[in-house]
C-alpha cells in the first residue's frame, strides 16, 4: 500500500488549527523518443485503476468559426476505432463496467478512464486504439455533430445557466482562443464537415502532444512496457501548437443580457480577465478567493444567499490556464430582484479591494484550505488527473508539495496586494444576464452600454 | 577416515566453492539483467531456484564420480592408487581463482567499464500486466469496522481508514417527504435549510463559520425519505463537529425572522430546480400523478403554499419528533477509532433525550387501476417524455434484479435503450432510468429528452415496445454478466473514498437494516438469474402500472 504520504505529525493536533502536509506519491516519468510522456504510479489500496490521457490543444485550437470541432472530436474518438465500431466499443468498455469517456476544454481533449485493475490491459489496448487507430466513422460524426445542437437547444430550457460560461467567455475574450465555447454553438456546429473532422486528427492529434498518466492496482514495470510498446512508433501531429497570446484586460464595463422570455429568475456573469496557472501567488490568491465566494461562509454567498435571501447560491471562480483566463462573480435570482443583487456583488467587490481580508478571516480561509485538501488527492483516478495537469503546464511536483507551506506562509499585506492585483474594480466589468429583458432591460441599463441577444439565436457571441 | 577429509579427498569441497563462486557470478548478471530490463522480474527467482538445485546435484555427483585419464568413473571403480583427484583439485582451485577474478573485475568494472547494450529481444511482454494487490478479492465484513448504539437509541458507525487525515460524518435523520402531509410538505426540506440557521448560543451562519474555520464543510441532502446532513473535515477538527452537531441537536433556534428569510431562499432554490428546470416540472407532475395515496406525491422542496404557510408550531413540533437521537443513525469514516468517537458521542449526545417514535407511514399506495397520462406546455424546442412504473422499496429483493435490468436497459452507451433510440434510431437526445429505492415501494423511471419535432407517441411506443420485449423475452446471459460487471466497477469505486464508504454504509444501515449486508453485494448480485430479471420486467413493465409524462411547446401534437 502507498498512499498519500502524510507524515504521521500531521495527525497531532495543533491548537491553532489544521496541518495537513499533503505530497504526492511517488512517479515514473518516462519520455518517449518521439515526445509521448508517461507519469506512472502504483496504488494497491482498491483494485482500480484510474487513467488520464491528455492531448495539448483543444479548442484553442478550433478553426475560425467552427467552435466545438475539438469537442467533437473528443466524442467521435469513443464512436469506435480498431476493429470495434461504436456499438462494440461502448459493449467493450461496459462489459467490464469500466468508465471512459473523452471530452474536449480550452486547451486540451482528454480521456479519462477508471477501470477495474484486472482489466487494465484492455484498458490500455482501448486507450491506443482510440488515440492511434480511431474510426472517425462520418455517419457517427453526423449523429453526435447534431445530437450535439439539439443538446445546446435543450439546455437553453432546463438549464440556463449552465450556458451563462458560454456567453461569458465570447464576451469577455472578443477575438481571442480563450472566447471559444467549447462545446460549440448551434451556429458553428452545423458548419462543421467530416473532412473538418479528420484534418482536425491529423493536425492536432499525435505523438508529441501526449501525456499519460496512470495510477492503480498495477506493476509499474509492466505498465511503464505496455505504454511504450503501444505508443513508441506514433507519429507526431502535423501542425505545431499555436501560441495562445495574453488576452487584454477590459476597462470600463460592457453589458450583455441575453433574452429569455418567461425566465422567472435572472442568471448573471460578472468577470474580468485574471491570472495564468503559474501566478506566482497562487496560495494568496486561494485564500483570497475563498474567503470571497469560494465557500459557503464566503462573503458573496453569506450576503445574498444567507442574509438576505435573495439566491440558493453565489461564488466567484478563478480560471486559470497557460495565460491569464478569467476571474467572474455568478449567480441568480429572481426576476425582481436582479438589480438589487447585482448592486450588493459589486459592493462586495469593492469592499474586498478596499478593506482586503483580516487576520482571522485569513487564518478561517487557511485552515479550510488546507482541511479540503487531502480528499482531492485520494483515488487513483483523482491522482492520474494531477499527474497529467502538473505535466501539461510545466510544473514540478513542488507544485502540491509545497502547497501547504506556501498557504502557512500568506500574509495579509500579500493578500491584499494579490486582491488588487486580481479582482478587477467594479468599474472595469463585463456584465452578462440571461433572463427577461422586457421585465430587466430598463433597469439593468444603468450598468453600461447594452448588448442584446435573443436565446433562440445560433450562436453565443453577439 | 573422517567424513570430512573424504570429502576433501574427493574435492567436493573445491566443488562446493567453485559453485558458490560461479553463482555468485550468474546472480549478478541476472540481477543486472532484470534491472536493466532485459529479463523478466521472476528470473531472478527462477535463477536462485535453478541454483539451489543444481548445488545438491554438483555435491553428489562430485562425491560419487571421479575423473580419471579414462574419462568419468565412479569413485568406487577408481584404482585409488591410480587417482588424479589432487590433479583436478588443482584445476578446481585455478578455476575458482579465475572467476573469483572475473567477478572481482565485473563488480569494480561496472562503473568504470562502458555500459554495453543487450541485444534487446522483441517487445518484452513478460510482465503481467495484472492487479498486485488485488483487494477485490477480500470478502466479508470488514472488522475494523464497529456500531454502537446509545442509551436514547443514537445509533453510530465507525469505519476507520487512515488514508488521508480527514473524517467524514453522516447523519441520517428519518425524515422526509413520505412524513409530511398536506399542509406541511416541504417541511423536511425547510429543516435541512434550519439546521445551518442558529442554535442556542449560535446566531444564524455561525455554524458554518466555526465548521469552515476549522477547516471543515458540509452539506445536507433531502429526499422522500430521509435527511442526510453530511460533514467533511480534517481530524484536527473532530471535536469541533461534535460540538456543532450536538448543540443543533439539542438547542435548535426557530427564530421566526429567519424563517421568514429562509422561506425565500428556498423559493429561490424552487425556482431553480423547477420552475425553470423543463425536467424539474415535470417530475414534479409525474410524482403527483402516479402517487394518488401514498405521501411520495409530494415534491421534496414542498408545494408552493405549504412554503409560505407552515407554522411556528408545525416547525417546533417536527423538529421534537424528527430530530431525536433514536430517530438518527451517525456514520463517520476516516482517520478516527470507534473508541474517541464512542467517547466523544457519550459525551455530547448522551443528554439529548429520546423521544416517542415518529408516527408509522401508514398508507400504502393502492394498486394502479390503469395508466395515467398528463402534458405540459411549455416554451421549449426540445420535448420531454417520462414513463414511470411502480416498484419495490430498497429492501425488497427484486429492487437488486431491477438495478441490475436498468443497467442493461439504460447503463452506459452499450445498454439496450442507448443503442437503440439514440444511437441506431436517433428518436432521442438521451435516455436515463432510475428506481426510487425508499422505505415504501417507490416507482421505476425512465426520462427521455427528444429532439426537435420529434413524434413522441411515436417515441412513447417504441420505448414501449423494448420495456415489453424485456418482460417477454428477458435479458441474455452475457447482458447479466455486463450488469454484474458494472455494479461491482460502481461498488469498488464507492469504496474508494471515505465518503463514498461512509455513504454506502448509512444507505445500507438505513435501508436495509445492517450496514453489513453492503459487504454481501457481490455474492448478491452473482446470485441472480435471467429467470429473476424476466419476472421483475413482466411484474413492473405494464401498462396498468404506468404514468406517462410529457412536456413539450404549445400546439404540437401529442
Amino acid at each position: 500500500m502507498r498512499p498519500l504520504r502524510l507524515s504521521a505529525l500531521v495527525l497531532l493536533l495543533f491548537a491553532s488549527g489544521v496541518r495537513a502536509d499533503v505530497a504526492l506519491p511517488e512517479f515514473e516519468r518516462v519520455e518517449l523518443d518521439n515526445g509521448v510522456v508517461l507519469l506512472i504510479s502504483e496504488k494497491h489500496d482498491v483494485p482500480l485503476v484510474g487513467l488520464e490521457a491528455v492531448i495539448r490543444g483543444g479548442a484553442i485550437q478550433d478553426p475560425a468559426e467552427m467552435n466545438g470541432l475539438a469537442n467533437l472530436l473528443a466524442g467521435v474518438l469513443e464512436k469506435g476505432a480498431g476493429e470495434r465500431d461504436a456499438a462494440a466499443f461502448a459493449e467493450a468498455v461496459d462489459a467490464v463496467g469500466g468508465r471512459l469517456s473523452a471530452s474536449a476544454g480550452l486547451e486540451s481533449v482528454r480521456i479519462s478512464a477508471d477501470f477495474m485493475a484486472h482489466d487494465a490491459e484492455l484498458l490500455i489496448e482501448l486507450l491506443t486504439d482510440m488515440l492511434r487507430r480511431p474510426a472517425l466513422d462520418a455517419a457517427e460524426f453526423e449523429k453526435l455533430r447534431d445530437r450535439s445542437i439539439n443538446l445546446i437547444k435543450a439546455a437553453k430550457g432546463s438549464n440556463p445557466g449552465d450556458l451563462l460560461p458560454a456567453y461569458g467567455n465570447a464576451f469577455l475574450f472578443p477575438g481571442h482562443p480563450y472566447g471559444n465555447p467549447v462545446g460549440g454553438s448551434e451556429a458553428s456546429l452545423a458548419r462543421i464537415s467530416h473532412e473538418d473532422l479528420l484534418a482536425f486528427y491529423e493536425n492536432h492529434v499525435g505523438a508529441d502532444r501526449l501525456i499519460i498518466a496512470v495510477v492503480g492496482d498495477f506493476n509499474a514495470e509492466a505498465m511503464k512496457r505496455r505504454l511504450s510498446a503501444a505508443f513508441g512508433e506514433w507519429r507526431s501531429a502535423a501542425n505545431d501548437e499555436s501560441l495562445v497570446p495574453v488576452a487584454q484586460k477590459q476597462e470600463g464595463r460592457r453589458v450583455l443580457l441575453v433574452d429569455k422570455p418567461g425566465a422567472t429568475q435572472t442568471y448573471f456573469w460578472l468577470g474580468n480577465i485574471g491570472v495564468a496557472v503559474d501566478y506566482p501567488q497562487r496560495a494568496e490568491l486561494n485564500l483570497a478567493n475563498t474567503v470571497f465566494g469560494g465557500r459557503f461562509t464566503s462573503m458573496l454567498n453569506s450576503e445574498l444567499r444567507v442574509k438576505a435571501g435573495l439566491t440558493y447560491g453565489a461564488r466567484s471562480v478563478l480560471t486559470r490556464p497557460a495565460t491569464p483566463g478569467s476571474v467572474v462573480i455568478s449567480t441568480f435570482t429572481e426576476t425582481s430582484t436582479t438589480t438589487e443583487a447585482i448592486d450588493m456583488a459589486l459592493d462586495l467587490l469593492e469592499k474586498l479591494r478596499d478593506a482586503g481580508i483580516d487576520e482571522e478571516m485569513i487564518d478561517s480561509a487557511r485552515n479550510y484550505v488546507m482541511g479540503q485538501f487531502p480528499p482531492r488527492l485520494e483515488t487513483a483516478a483523482q491522482l492520474a488527473a494531477q499527474f497529467a495537469t502538473l505535466e501539461f503546464y510545466g510544473l514540478d511536483q513542488t507544485f502540491v508539495d509545497n502547497y501547504v507551506a506556501a498557504l502557512g506562509a500568506a500574509t495579509t499585506e500579500g493578500i491584499a496586494a494579490t486582491i488588487t492585483d486580481v479582482y478587477p474594480s467594479p468599474d472595469n466589468l463585463v456584465f452578462i444576464l440571461i433572463g427577461d429583458a422586457g421585465k430587466i432591460r430598463d433597469d439593468i441599463s444603468q450598468y453600461g452600454p447594452l448588448t442584446e441577444l435573443s436565446i433562440q439565436e445560433t450562436r453565443f457571441r453577439p | 577416515m573422517s567424513i570430512f577429509s573424504e570429502l576433501r579427498r574427493r574435492n567436493v569441497l573445491k566443488i562446493a566453492l567453485l559453485y558458490a563462486v560461479a553463482s555468485l557470478l550468474i546472480v549478478w548478471i541476472v540481477d543486472h539483467a532484470v534491472s536493466g530490463e532485459f529479463a523478466p522480474i521472476w528470473a531472478k527467482e527462477f535463477v536462485l531456484l535453478l541454483l539451489a538445485i543444481g548445488f545438491l546435484v554438483a555435491l553428489i555427483f562430485a562425491w560419487v564420480y571421479e575423473i580419471t585419464p579414462e574419462g568419468l568413473k565412479k569413485g568406487v571403480d577408481v584404482d585409488q592408487t591410480q587417482s588424479i583427484v589432487y590433479k583436478t583439485g588443482q584445476k578446481l582451485n585455478a578455476a575458482v581463482a579465475v572467476l573469483a577474478v572475473l567477478g572481482l573485475a565485473a563488480i569494480v568494472g561496472e562503473r568504470l567499464l562502458p555500459e554495453f547494450e543487450l541485444v534487446r529481444l522483441e517487445p518484452v511482454e513478460e510482465i503481467p500486466l495484472r492487479p498486485v494487490y488485488d483487494s477485490s478479492e477480500s470478502v466479508g465484513v470488514p472488522r475494523e469496522i464497529t456500531a454502537y448504539t446509545m442509551a436514547n437509541g443514537l445509533r453510530i458507525v465507525v469505519w476507520p481508514d487512515h488514508d488521508i487525515p480527514n473524517i467524514v460524518m453522516y447523519n441520517f435523520v428519518r425524515a422526509g417527504g413520505r412524513n409530511e402531509y398536506p399542509g406541511i410538505t416541504g417541511l423536511s426540506h425547510f429543516f435541512e435549510h434550519m439546521m445551518f440557521n442558529g442554535a442556542s448560543e449560535l446566531d444564524p451562519g455561525e455554524f458554518d463559520r466555526i465548521m469552515e474555520a476549522a477547516g471543515g464543510a458540509n452539506n445536507a441532502y433531502t429526499s422522500n425519505d430521509l435527511t442526510v446532513y453530511q460533514d467533511w473535515f480534517p481530524r484536527s477538527a473532530l471535536k469541533t463537529i461534535f460540538e456543532l452537531e450536538a448543540d443543533r441537536l439539542q438547542n435548535l433556534a426557530i427564530d421566526p425572522d429567519v424563517v421568514e428569510s429562509e422561506r425565500s431562499v428556498v423559493y429561490s432554490e424552487r425556482r431553480l430546480r423547477i420552475d425553470n428546470d423543463n425536467d424539474g416540472r415535470l417530475y414534479e407532475q409525474m410524482l403527483a400523478n402516479a402517487f394518488v395515496a401514498h405521501p411520495y406525491q409530494f415534491p421534496v422542496i414542498g408545494w408552493p403554499s405549504d412554503i409560505e404557510n407552515w407554522t411556528q408550531e408545525d416547525l417546533e413540533s417536527y423538529f421534537k419528533t424528527y430530530y431525536a437521537p433514536n430517530n438518527c443513525t451517525m456514520i463517520f469514516t476516516g482517520a478516527v477509532s470507534p473508541e474517541e468517537v464512542f467517547l466523544l458521542a457519550e459525551q455530547y449526545f448522551a443528554p439529548i433525550p429520546r423521544q416517542l417514535p415518529p408516527p408509522p407511514v401508514r398508507t400504502v399506495e393502492p394498486e394502479q387501476a390503469g395508466e395515467r397520462r398528463l402534458l405540459i406546455e411549455a416554451d421549449t424546442e426540445t420535448p420531454l417524455l417520462h414513463v414511470a412504473f411502480h416498484a419495490g422499496s430498497a429492501a425488497d429483493p427484486e429492487a437488486r434484479h431491477m438495478e441490475l435490468l436498468l443497467n442493461i436497459l439504460v447503463g452506459g452507451d452499450s445498454s439496450r435503450l442507448h443503442r437503440l433510440l439514440v444511437e441506431e434510431e436517433q428518436l432521442a437526445l438521451g435516455v436515463g432510468g432510475m428506481q426510487m429505492e425508499g422505505f415504501d415501494p417507490g416507482l421505476v423511471y425512465f426520462y427521455l429528452t427528444l429532439p426537435p419535432g420529434a413524434d413522441v407517441a411515436a417515441v412513447e411506443a417504441r420505448l414501449l415496445e423494448e420495456l415489453e420485449r424485456a418482460a417477454v423475452e428477458g435479458v441474455t446471459g452475457a447482458e447479466l454478466e455486463k450488469a454484474r460487471k458494472i455494479i461491482l466497477a460502481d461498488y469498488w469505486r464507492s469504496l474508494s473514498t471515505i465518503n463514498g464508504k461512509a455513504a454506502a454504509l448509512g444507505n445500507y444501515e438505513v435501508f436495509t437494516g445492517s450496514y453489513e449486508n453492503l459487504f454481501s453485494l457481490p455474492e448478491n448480485v452473482s446470485a441472480v438469474t435471467v429467470v429473476d430479471l424476466r419476472a421483475v420486467a413482466s411484474r413492473v413493465f405494464r401498462r396498468a402500472n404506468m404514468t406517462v409524462g410529457v412536456l413539450q411547446a404549445a400546439g404540437e401534437e401529442t
